[in-house]
């Protein structure tokens, strides 16, 4: 137990102690404009930790609401995409001859460009409602969606097809029916291929909301505010609104990480 | 053996049949798009609706063609249907909403005017020289509404914001002056040609790099000629590229009271801006009261301008130049770089990658509050060219 303990305690070290020091010397290299010295930039265009944090601080009312549009989307898609991911897995996995090859195809739709999908999805939701604000999330919804379906859904397939060795035969040899093998050991044997996927499809769909935000119709939202602050050359707001932007797609990487120990605890 | 060809048979023929259902999906994303955004089939549906017996319902759609231009804006803000592109291009439109009492929220507008044609979008902004043609035009890529449709124009509005400028930084011109006065020179002498030679002008910027269509390319330099020769009261420009002090005044005034900074250091400086922090006269001065192009050796004599926008007439001034060889004349070697979506033409100057730029003034504004220190030399478009259109009965 103490073994297992110092070892439990040396891993803590090395993998968070190591990347937070890199972190807080970055900050240091950043603040005490080091940073700017050794890749040739300027405060202009890098603006410094302090200021960033002035701004975040002085508009904290005005950046959640654009955190919530955001998480809305986020979420809302990632939840679409990954029912509709799973589903499509559970239908590969009933009929493998033909699944397993419409999964590889199905993949082509991640190669897809976000910048491609966003303006078809806002024609085709605009007759969804009359309130722009919530037709745009929908069409923005819809995206995220697109780029969550195909990682759940390989995965999915995976999970419900590779199943342990013999334990197929096992439960055949029990006279156990596709009902049962599919709930007692088909579904179980996927939730690990779940979270693989959904590692994958949560900093992913952060990343699609924001830049389905770009070409909504409806002005709100982290990636808009990203963009319209560069453009307007106000790079100190944009860096703002990009340090939100990195700690939702933290902290909901970490929030999955957390329920994942949880729910796999003794499994892996 | 047999089976085994069998199963690469049956193999062969899932992927076909799953590449089948793919290429069916995307056709299905293509015609459904494809139909909501291609606008002849709409525009002659909207047509034949309103010449069918049912037409009394449809005269009602639209506004009246003697509709004031408050009542229209009224409305159209009412239902949450005025249009712009946002990024740094919406003052004016907030100005006009603030103008008649309204919130200053609007839809995002894209690119196109598929959201105008669908009607999505009841007042929706676009450029004399650019959009409306497009609206109102039937040649490649028009909307073809020809006199269906009217504007409200900035101008006479009294919000009117200025617009193309040429720009530098501020360091720039201090140590290149020659360089800068020389490059107005030529320039102003390439605008002066092509507001003289429209048609002419609209062939060079085709020949330099088409984003549009020919015919669109000569109505561009048709109505941009408008813009540079007519200031923002309607009377006759003197001479081009002059900063009107008044309109000036009238753009920064806007400028600080719609561009809304998060950043408060940035927000601060903005209220404290004059337009001595904006512009500098002199160079103009001295260009165009030189008459023969002469102002001493150029600093630099390798430099480039970064447009606002693609390739077109709206920038004529500067294909004119540079093919007639104006550029040349005065002992520069110039590069015109074409801008375009997200380009930052304030960011490109202030780096340093381009040594001039075209940009709007409330962009420069802008830029200015957040820290850069760009200076205008010269105003070439006199008024502005941002309408808000929107469809009539009949």
């Amino acid at each position: 137990m103490k073994k297992f303990k110092n070892k439990f305690n040396k891993e803590t070290i090395t993998s968070v102690a190591y990347p937070v020091a890199f972190g807080i010397l970055i900050v240091v290299l950043w603040q005490t404009q080091l940073l700017h010295k050794l890749i040739g930039t300027d405060t202009f265009t890098l603006p410094l930790p302090g200021r960033i944090f002035h701004i975040i601080g002085d508009n904290f009312g005005a950046i959640m609401k654009n955190v919530e549009a955001t998480l809305i989307v986020a979420l809302g898609g990632l939840v679409l995409g990954s029912l509709l991911g799973y589903v499509l897995g559970i239908v590969a996995a009933v009929f493998t001859k033909w699944g397993k090859g419409g999964l590889t195809i199905a993949s082509a739709f991640n190669a897809i460009p976000i910048i491609a999908i966003a303006p078809i999805m806002n024609n085709l939701t605009k007759d969804f409602s009359k309130d722009p604000n919530v037709r745009s999330m929908l069409a923005k919804m819809l995206v995220v969606m697109l780029t969550c379906t195909v990682a759940m859904s390989i995965n999915a397939y995976r999970g419900l097809t590779e199943l342990k060795p013999y334990s197929e035969d096992l439960m055949k040899s029990y006279a156990a029916g596709k009902w049962t093998i599919f709930k007692k050991l088909r579904l179980p044997s996927s939730v690990p291929y779940i979270f693989t996927a959904l590692r994958v499809s949560v900093p992913a769909s952060i990343i699609s909301a924001l830049v389905s935000e770009y070409f909504a119709e409806y002005i709100v939202g982290v990636g808009r505010a990203i963009r319209e602050n560069i453009v307007l050359s106000q790079y100190a707001t944009a860096w703002a609104y990009i340090v939100v932007a990195c700690v939702i797609g933290i902290i909901l990487y970490a929030v999955l990480l957390i329920a994942e120990g949880i729910l796999l605890k003794g499994r892996r | 053996m047999k089976k085994e060809s069998t199963t690469k048979f049956s193999k062969i023929c899932t992927l076909l049949l799953a590449g089948a259902m793919t290429v069916l999906t995307f056709a299905g994303c293509g015609t459904s798009s494809g139909s909501a955004s291609s606008p002849s089939p709409s525009v002659s549906a909207s047509a034949e609706a309103s010449a069918s017996p049912s037409a009394s319902e449809a005269a009602g759609l639209y506004y009246g063609s003697a509709a004031t231009a408050e009542s229209v804006v009224k409305d159209a803000a009412g239902k949450g249907k005025v249009g712009n592109w946002g990024l740094g291009n919406e003052y004016e439109i907030q100005a006009l909403l603030s103008k008649y009492g309204l919130p200053t929220t609007f839809l995002s507008q894209a690119f196109d005017m598929n959201g105008f044609d669908d009607d999505t979008i009841a007042l929706a902004s676009a450029m004399t020289y650019n959009e409306l043609g497009l609206v109102k035009n039937s040649y490649e890529g028009g909307y073809s509404y020809g006199d269906k449709v009217k504007t409200i124009d900035m101008n006479e509005e009294g919000v009117a914001m200025l617009e193309d400028n040429i720009f530098t930084t501020s360091a720039f011109a201090k140590a290149n002056p020659n360089t800068v006065t020389a490059f107005l020179y030529a320039s102003l002498k390439g605008w002066e040609y092509a507001v003289a030679n429209p048609e002419e002008a609209a062939e060079i910027c085709y020949k330099y790099g088409s984003s549009v269509s020919a015919d669109h390319q000569a109505y561009m330099a048709d109505e941009v000629e408008k813009l540079v020769t007519t200031d923002t009261k309607g009377s006759a420009v003197s001479k081009i590229g002059n900063m009107d002090e008044a309109a000036m005044q009238q753009t920064l005034d806007l400028a600080k009271k719609y561009i809304k900074l998060d950043d408060s250091v940035a927000a601060s400086k903005l209220q404290s801006l004059t337009l001595d922090d904006i512009r500098d006269t002199s160079y103009w001065a001295a260009a165009s009261a030189s008459t023969d192009g002469k102002f001493g050796a150029p600093e630099k004599t390798d430099i480039s301008i970064q447009l606002k926008w693609l390739p077109d007439a709206q920038f004529m001034g500067y294909y004119v130049a540079l093919d007639k060889g104006y550029y040349k004349d005065v002992g520069l070697n110039v590069t015109i770089v074409p801008g375009g979506g997200d380009i930052s033409e304030t960011t490109a100057v202030n780096s340093g990658q381009v040594d001039f730029g075209v940009t709007w003034v409330s962009n420069l504004i802008a830029a200015n509050a957040g820290g850069m220190s760009l200076t205008e030399v010269a105003q070439i478009f006199q008024r502005s060219g941002l309408v808000l259109v929107y469809k009539i009965n009949g």
